[in-house]
């Protein structure tokens, strides 16, 4: 037996199952609820039969006479009416003469309706006549049917007699409960204010990554590697504090230095300049200051990652290449950078992801202001989903929206997998099994 | 070209390496710095080449001052102990690296790459990565991406110390070829006394951070300034015996072994001393007799090795042309050549 093999899968146990319960789990149940229309309107357990007015408007296109009908008030001389016609104690007349002469009578409005009660041989008085109509009053609208068969036998006491085909038409537009359904992911393709929060998706990750994640960060990494270590340390340490402080007073500090009686509008102050709020007063300065926040937490880590792949250079080659003739700049070139390629690739790779996915940061300083200009995609999918200013909270469409962030995410992995070509930088296990 | 260094002293922090080391290098000429770990000699190289700043005193390349050039205008090629390949070039990149800083255009980067890998005869593996070469390969490598561009100086940093017996004999020779070859002054850094002597022309020995003697290798094995440089010298090394002086001879603590030596004329009676007798000065041929037992016997094919122990524990090595009539434990009587003995006075000067 393969021992190795089975110890392997018995250590990497307690990982998979974290791994299936806390990242597959989620994207599965992402995945699921995206195919459907979740919202606060339609609850997450099951829901009811309801002609309502939306109801009878949607049915108008495809059955304009039943939802004509639907909508008008129906008058049907049944037992269970008459019964309760009974229990009011009026003249017994009444209700021996409706059964005798009416029962099983379908009047489509209340004026038919009350002729036939008027002309009773016991003479009702008017409030009598209104009493009694009201009380065979059998109209659907705004009545909650708890099963389809309900809807339906109803329906067809008052005279609807609809094909199955026109029952499934009828059942559709009444149900107030969700649905399995693909709309979420042509909303998402056919809506112009997804395509700008794609845009603006694309602008801040791309913009972030590359000025601070990775270039700064390399920046930092090889500077600091050519100081003495004392002052290196001193550096980094510094570098760090964005990514160890707690992100909301982090955030705070940025707010302090840019609200309109905050650091920047009072130093310009004394240059005569009038205060404003330098991070929502326009798209182009809110997104100055998202990248800078973003940028210098993701410029620390990146910063570590280098140094260290940096460090991890033998001395000896720094060296040779001083006694080979070559300059700072070249060692940068020849030496640390082709042998940064991993942790680069392992950097923008993670760094893409999280900045994909963390919105964290915009959320608590823009709050995707001003207007939706700092809007990104998964603070879109947050504020679709979970936190909503109308109130009503699309589910089904805030998942679907995370499930696209979730397929982007896998789809840069592997282009960045071929471009910085893993193949050639994985070696081979040096224990075979 | 000749190298200087004047007064060249170094130190880390307080901790000083290097005290006012004087050292000529004749132009084209191989030296060798031998001795034990620690004793500085890596550190003077690294100061040749420009890695370290002296501390204070000169380094002189020719007439020129490089004392505080950095390495990049030194114009030397340096062989690293661990080779120090760039991992991620091929043979060939690497072998190009110092004309690539250049800005040497490409073809004539690939021409001279050619020739230089012929000449160390790794022409055929131009295309590999460090990774997939032996041990002696990555040794050519570095020996030719020290010598592309034609430095005027070669620095050989224990280029030997990872290579298997046999490689070692093989580049030893190697290395010297081509150090004849192009004529290019070189100090070879080694702590194998056997490689110094055999590739070099002088060898300057260092112990703690000082040069000891600096001579030719067979002056110094005949001719030792202090006991240190004649332990150092020679395989299998050297032994040496406690005694007194008497009347112009040497005795040993037991007083059973009186030599007389003409070095000895002035010295006063009583002042202790050693004596050194190389393995090859003991024997049937010596003029001293000496009794003793033998504890180790080792044949070597041509030769073989002996150790005598004398009736007042110390032990004098033997060798001799094979023979088969001496075995452990026999009691020999085997003479001193008192002609080729040294003698050291107790601070380990030769007198």
């Amino acid at each position: 037996m393969r021992t190795s093999r089975t110890l392997g899968m018995v250590m990497i146990a307690p990982a998979a199952i974290m791994i299936f319960l806390f990242y597959l789990m989620p994207v599965v149940l992402t995945a699921i609820f995206a195919m459907t229309n979740m919202s606060t309107a339609t609850g997450i357990s099951g829901g009811a039969w309801q002609v309502t007015a939306s109801a009878v408007n949607r049915l108008k296109t495809t059955l304009p006479e039943l939802a004509n009908g639907i909508a008008e008030p129906r008058f049907v001389i049944d037992e269970d009416g008459l019964k309760e016609l009974e229990a009011l104690k009026l003249k017994p007349g009444f209700a021996t003469e409706l059964r005798a002469q009416h029962i099983g009578g379908v009047y489509p409005s209340r004026r038919e309706a009350e002729r036939d009660i008027k002309a009773l041989k016991d003479r009702p008085n008017t409030r009598e006549v209104k009493q009694i109509s009201d009380i065979f009053n059998r109209s659907v609208l705004n009545t909650r049917f708890e099963s389809r068969d309900a809807l339906m036998t109803s329906l067809d006491k008052l005279g609807f007699k609809l094909t199955p085909e026109q029952q499934q038409i009828v059942s559709d537009a009444t149900y107030t409960g969700w649905v399995w359904t693909s709309e979420n992911f042509s909303t998402i393709a056919n809506s112009p204010d997804m395509l700008q929060i794609l845009i603006n998706t694309g602008i801040y990750v791309a913009v972030t990554l590359t000025l601070f994640n990775v270039t700064y960060a390399l920046f930092l990494a090889v500077t600091t590697h050519y100081m003495p270590s004392n002052t290196a340390s001193v550096f980094r340490a510094i570098w760090l504090l964005p990514r160890i402080t707690p992100v909301v007073i982090y955030i705070l500090l940025w707010k302090w230095m840019t609200w309109d009686n905050g650091f920047i509008s009072l130093f310009l102050a004394q240059f005569g300049v009038p205060p404003k709020n330098y991070l929502l007063d326009s798209a182009y300065n809110a997104w100055f200051f998202v990248i800078l926040i973003n940028g210098f937490i993701g410029a620390s880590m990146g910063m570590l990652v280098f140094s260290s792949a940096i460090k991890a250079i033998p001395q000896t080659q720094f060296h040779a290449s001083e006694v080979d003739g070559a300059s700072r700049w070249q060692q940068i070139r020849y030496i640390i950078l082709p042998q940064l390629r991993w942790p680069i690739l392992f950097v923008t790779c993670y760094q893409t992801l999280s900045l994909l996915a963390s919105f964290q940061e915009i959320h608590l300083s823009t709050r995707g202001g001003p207007g939706k200009s700092t809007e990104v995609w998964s603070l879109a999918a947050f504020h679709t989903a979970l936190n909503n200013y109308t109130g009503n909270l699309e589910y089904g469409l805030g998942a679907a929206m995370a499930l696209v962030l979730v397929v982007v995410g896998l789809v840069l992995s592997l282009i960045y997998l071929r471009v910085f070509r893993y193949d050639t930088l994985i070696s081979k296990p040096l224990i075979e099994d | 070209m000749r190298i200087l260094l004047d007064k060249f002293s170094k130190s880390f922090g307080t901790t000083s390496v290097i005290e006012d080391m004087n050292l000529e290098v004749g132009s084209g000429e191989m030296l060798a710095l031998l001795g034990p770990s620690g004793c500085g000699k890596s550190t003077t190289l690294f100061a040749i080449c420009g890695i370290h700043r002296p501390t204070a005193g000169r380094i002189l390349f020719g007439d020129r001052d490089v004392t505080n050039l950095p390495s990049q205008e030194r114009n030397v090629g340096v062989v690293f102990q661990s080779y120090a390949l760039y991992p991620h070039m091929t043979v060939e990149e690497n072998i190009g690296f110092p004309l690539t800083v250049r800005r040497v255009a490409a073809s004539d980067i690939k021409k001279q790459v050619a020739g230089i890998a012929a000449l160390v005869h790794i022409d055929n593996l131009l295309d590999r990565k460090p990774s997939q070469l032996s041990g002696g390969q990555q040794q050519r490598v570095a020996l030719a991406r020290a010598l592309i561009r034609r430095p005027d100086v070669l620095l050989l940093d224990e280029p030997l110390a990872n290579l298997d017996a046999k490689l070692r004999l093989e580049m030893r020779s190697e290395i010297r070829r081509l150090q004849k070859e192009t004529g290019i002054t070189a100090i070879l850094v080694t702590h194998d006394q056997v490689e110094a002597m055999s590739m070099c022309d002088r060898i300057a020995i260092m112990k703690s951070g000082e040069i000891v003697q600096v001579a030719t290798p067979s002056q110094m094995y005949q001719d030792p300034r202090t006991a240190f440089v004649a332990g150092f010298l020679g395989n299998p090394p050297i032994s040496f015996l406690k005694g007194k002086a008497a009347h112009g001879a040497f005795v040993s603590t037991d007083g059973k072994l009186q030599m007389t030596l003409p070095a000895l004329s002035g010295i006063a009676d009583g002042t202790a001393l050693t004596l050194g007798i190389r393995p090859e000065h003991f024997g049937t041929a010596g003029n001293v007799p000496v009794e003793g037992k033998v504890t180790f016997a080792e044949t070597q094919g041509r030769e073989n090795l002996y150790d005598v122990v004398l009736p007042d524990g110390s032990v004098i090595r033997s060798i001799q042309p094979v023979r088969d009539d001496v075995t452990l434990g026999d009691q020999v009587r085997w003479g001193i050549d008192s002609k080729s003995a040294f003698v050291f006075a107790e601070d380990g000067t030769r007198l």
